[in-house]
């Protein structure tokens, strides 16, 4: 069964035959894995499935009429940017169809108010360059510099440089999105005008409901253009050296300069970064995984291993790393005073300097995300948290007592907290954890650990990211809120009434813990008999669920 | 820890399971390398994925797409071969994909077109054409064989012995006597003597891109034994394709090293660097015009030396015996950008996108037989951006650029002259 041949011929009229097609192998191109992020895993298998048709639109009046095809004959959709972002942003039911929104591809800089609109095609490497070579800068998300602008801010969009320039819902100003049933909604200024700059508008801030503290992974409709807000830079060029593998952007030394400090202890190394925030210096201020330095220096996967084995428990808790990136913003002056000041918290602190190549590899303008798979050739971030420094410097050892349990079949990381670092200087403190195995190795354990770090943030009361679609809403709702959850199915009903924008998310979760049997042992938590969908929702989700249910039955009696 | 024997034949799909299946999506396939990302124009460095926008046709598509065919999941149509064919093979992917993690995109992309030809669905009927050509009058155009050293001039010296030997390939022994010429009349200022081949058969380079290994490796068995016995220490191409053939695929169909032919083998770029850098070359006259250089992938990104592999793949799919990547790093680069620089009057300008940046002019390994469009739309993407930095020639080191390039400049009635690497040299010599 494919789309039906009605919406079929209608969305043809839409975008031309062009740019829509129902052929398998175009859309075996459009499947989630078997690898990429999250991919692999439980969810990744049970919950994804190949489109039944894909199409790019162009232009924003094109994705609304596809969105009202969609409604009319009750055809789920997924917007689709890069396709990056693992399971999550693929399609969930079969028949669906996928919203490539690569060409969408508009870009308008407005250098006298200083921010850009972009279209959801997109990548932030190319947003980057076009606010580099004007003076400006951006935070390239830890998603990557082949991450869409739009996608990222509306998820995640935070990196070491949100030390400084800030949350990324604030950098999010005007913005065009067609909800779920084809009417447009202009947020901000653009509200009430022809006007991009401001992120307030008129009445409630509906940026909240758009991202939240994560987003919605698409199920509330489809942001087709957004004002970024750009911040002043510096003035020198970044030039690009180097062949790759090994490129990296030289650095202007007087204006742009990474340094590494090696400090005495885990207390002087949160110290460090809370002073260096007091100070309001520097550009960034961060503690990344240390296997990220054994990635950086390997030239291949088999170098990497050999690196990283020659580390133990004790050495790793004995490394305390700030990496500190100063910017002199306005005049070579400011970096010397910076540097001054660095090095007098460093020096009260015991922080010794250690040599730093002046280029950058990694932040401010590649951001290879894509590194974190050469190691075990599966990885996931499993939870981030933006509180206080305090809180952040704490989360990340217990989440590596729990990952103890569960490695293998994880990588064995030797104890590492992951990544911490200051966010708004030193206001907010940042912890990411972040998970690596091999995906053709048993991974149960794996989806095992990423529910039970949801246990674990209620018990711990970490104020975790994840409470959103990444987790069952039927765990976190009733522990976060405590009706968290109910608010989120009023907001799905009221903007998405037929639920055809990407279901069953926000209940994603919930469906594949029902779904998948090696996850039943793990829940401990209420459901309702039946999940609140629409009722073609329910009915076909219950078919899926059954052939799933054969298909193991099968694939059981095959082993037999 | 369970181990699988793993080797590099493209011969079986199978043997690029890991690769495929360990393709995240992050399209550093597609992309310029981030670091030099120009903006949001000129940002892509895939000539498939930039000539159909689906997925499918990018890397990233392809590798699931391979992975598919290798779990018989799907069968062979006349998309999927449009897919597997529509594409120049110009390791932009490739070079993409090892920029952080190991995947062996390019050979994956190769092995895809060898079971097209075993299942009997591939090649594309333009490639069978060529293939019939080649098996008639060892040319890829059925020109008569006869006429294969018609390009030789009187003024041209050629010896009966000598240490380098110039194979000139067929576009530049039919299509483009101009190469020919130039390159035989660059050795000869340089005083370098050189004899060509007693009886020389075309390369292959469509054979083996169009996954046709068998015919390929019979010739190239016969071409190198004919240089054996020719004597020669150094086979000289001017065509990049070519050079590509003799450097990396004869080893790779052998299943030896390039290090263990028994002769060495240059491209006209790499001897007109050494032959400046030893005085022999002297470009003293001048060429005032502003131009570019188009890097042609088989002398750039794709170039780095075969080396013959087989081991085992083991935890975390580390693989055992250490494998050195060929990461396009090899590649002449500097080699033209030395020679041209030094040339009196030029004003040499980058592409936006150069170096393993480049975009590929569309028409190498099979593409613009058949899948002409494809070749036609990105050399004018590639002649769009000559336009934006504003050169009035464009140089490339491959006759297959060249006459994609010129075609492309003849519809649009663009004003962009294009020459041969070989041309621009000799344009510099004083008679």
């Amino acid at each position: 069964m494919a789309i039906v041949k009605e919406a079929y011929k209608a969305l043809e009229d839409v975008v031309g035959a062009a740019y829509l097609s129902d052929d398998p192998v175009i859309c075996e191109g459009y499947r989630s894995g078997p690898a990429g992020y999250e991919a692999g895993l439980g969810y990744e298998r049970v919950m994804t499935k190949i489109p039944g048709a894909v199409v790019m639109p162009k232009t924003t009046e094109e994705v609304q009429k596809i969105v009202k095809i969609c409604n009319r004959y009750c055809v789920p959709y997924v917007p689709y940017s890069t396709g990056f972002y693992g399971p999550r942003s693929h399609c969930h039911m079969e028949n669906e169809l996928l919203v490539d929104l690569k060409r969408l591809n508009d870009f308008e800089f407005d250098e006298k108010h200083w921010y850009a609109v972009v279209g959801s095609g997109v990548v932030y490497s190319q947003f980057q360059e076009e606010c580099l070579r004007r003076g400006g800068y951006v935070v390239i998300g830890g998603g990557g510099a082949q991450a869409s602008v739009i996608a990222n801010l509306i998820g995640d969009g935070w990196s070491p440089l949100s030390h400084r320039i800030g949350l990324p819902h604030r950098r999010i100003l005007g913005t065009e999105m067609v909800l779920p049933d084809g009417e447009i909604l202009r947020m901000g200024s653009l509200a009430v005008g022809d006007d991009w700059f401001w992120g307030d508008g008129i009445g409630p801030d509906l940026r909240g409901l758009l991202r939240g503290y994560t987003g919605l992974r698409g199920c509330l409709g489809i942001v087709t253009k957004m004002a970024v807000k750009v911040l002043p830079f510096q003035p020198e060029r970044l030039q690009p050296k180097g062949i790759s593998p090994n490129t990296a952007l030289a650095l202007p030394e007087k204006r742009v300069k990474w340094i590494n400090y090696i400090m005495p202890s885990k207390e002087t190394q949160v110290k460090a970064m809370y002073e260096i925030g007091k100070a309001e210096i520097a550009g960034a201020v961060t503690k990344v995984p240390l296997f990220w330095r054994a990635i950086a220096k390997a030239e291949c996967k088999e170098e990497f291993w050999d690196i990283w084995l020659k580390e133990t428990p004790e050495t790793i808790a004995n490394f305390h790393i700030v990496r500190v990136l100063l910017i002199g913003f306005t005049s070579e002056e400011q970096l010397e005073y910076d540097e001054n000041v660095l090095n007098d918290i460093m020096m009260e602190l015991g922080g010794q300097p250690r040599p730093t190549k002046p280029s950058d590899e990694s932040w401010i303008k590649n951001a290879d995300s894509a590194g974190m798979w050469l190691m075990c050739g599966s990885y996931v971030s499993v939870d981030y948290v933006i509180e206080t420094l305090k809180q952040a410097t704490e989360h990340g050892p217990v989440y590596a007592e729990l990952k103890k349990k569960y490695t293998p079949p994880l990588m064995p990381d030797h104890g590492d907290p992951g990544w911490f670092q200051s966010f708004e200087l030193g206001y907010q403190g940042y912890s990411e954890f972040l998970i690596y195995w091999d995906q053709d190795e048993d991974t149960t354990g794996v989806d095992h650990f990423y529910l039970e770090t949801s246990k674990m943030n209620i018990n711990h009361r970490f104020y975790t990211s994840l409470i959103g679609p990444h987790q069952p809403m039927y765990l976190t709702g009733p522990k976060y809120g405590p009706n968290y959850h109910e608010w989120m199915l009023k907001i799905k009903n009221e903007f998405d009434p037929l639920w055809t924008c990407h279901p069953p998310v926000p209940f994603a979760h919930d469906e594949f813990v029902e779904r998948a049997p090696w996850m039943h042992e793990l829940k401990t938590w209420e459901t309702p008999k039946e999940f609140p969908y629409p009722q073609w929702v329910k009915e076909r989700l219950a078919a899926e669920a059954a052939t799933f249910r054969a298909g193991l039955k099968s694939e059981a009696k095959v082993k037999k | 820890m369970p181990t699988t024997k793993v080797n590099l034949e493209t011969t079986d799909l199978s043997n690029y399971r890991y690769d495929m299946s360990r393709c995240i999506k992050c399209k550093g396939c597609y992309w310029v390398e981030h670091t030099y990302m120009p903006g949001v124009k000129f940002s892509t460095r895939c000539p498939s994925n930039v000539w159909n926008d689906f997925d499918s046709y990018g890397a990233f598509g392809k590798m699931r797409i391979g992975t598919a065919l290798v779990e018989g999941k799907l069968d062979w149509t006349p998309k999927l071969l449009e897919i597997v064919y529509a594409d120049p093979l110009c390791g932009a992917c490739d070079v993409g994909c090892k920029r952080n993690l190991d995947l062996e995109i390019g050979l994956s992309l190769e092995a895809m077109r060898v079971k097209a030809v075993k299942d009997g669905a591939g090649p594309m009927p333009a490639h069978k054409k060529i293939a019939e050509n080649i098996a008639a009058t060892h040319n890829v155009f059925g020109s008569a064989h006869n006429d294969r050293k018609k390009w030789l001039t009187k003024d041209i010296q050629v010896a009966e012995k000598a240490d380098v030997l110039y194979f000139v390939g067929c576009t530049a022994s039919y299509t483009n006597n101009e190469i020919a010429q130039a390159t035989a009349k660059i050795l000869n200022a340089t005083k370098t003597p050189f004899m060509l081949m007693p009886d020389e058969w075309c390369c292959g380079n469509t054979l083996q891109s169009v996954g046709m290994l068998d015919e390929a490796r019979e010739l190239a068995k016969r071409n190198i034994e004919m240089v054996k016995s020719t004597g020669a220490k150094t086979v000289l191409l001017s065509c990049a394709e070519g050079y590509r053939m003799w450097k990396v695929e004869y080893p790779k169909l052998l299943n030896i090293a390039t290090a263990d032919l028994p002769f060495t083998v240059v491209h006209l770029t790499e001897f007109a660097d050494s032959a400046l850098k030893q005085g022999s070359l002297r470009p003293t006259k001048p060429v005032n015009v502003r131009l570019t250089y188009h890097d042609s992938c088989s002398i750039s990104r794709l170039a780095d030396p075969w080396t013959p592999w087989s081991g085992e793949r083991g935890w975390m799919g580390t693989v055992s015996p250490r494998l050195k990547r060929r990461r396009g790093t090899q590649g002449l680069y500097g080699q033209p950008r030395n020679v041209i620089s030094s040339i009196p009057g030029v004003e040499f300008v980058e592409m936006i996108r150069a170096r393993e940046n480049a975009f590929c002019c569309g028409a190498g390994r099979g593409t613009k037989e058949a899948f002409p469009t494809l070749a036609s739309s990105s050399a004018k993407h590639r002649l769009e951006e000559v336009k934006e930095i504003g050169a009035e020639v464009l140089v490339s080191a491959c006759p297959w650029c060249k006459n994609n390039f010129a075609q492309a400049v003849k519809e649009d009635g663009n004003h962009v002259k294009v020459m041969d690497f070989s041309e621009l040299v000799l344009a510099s010599l004083d008679a």
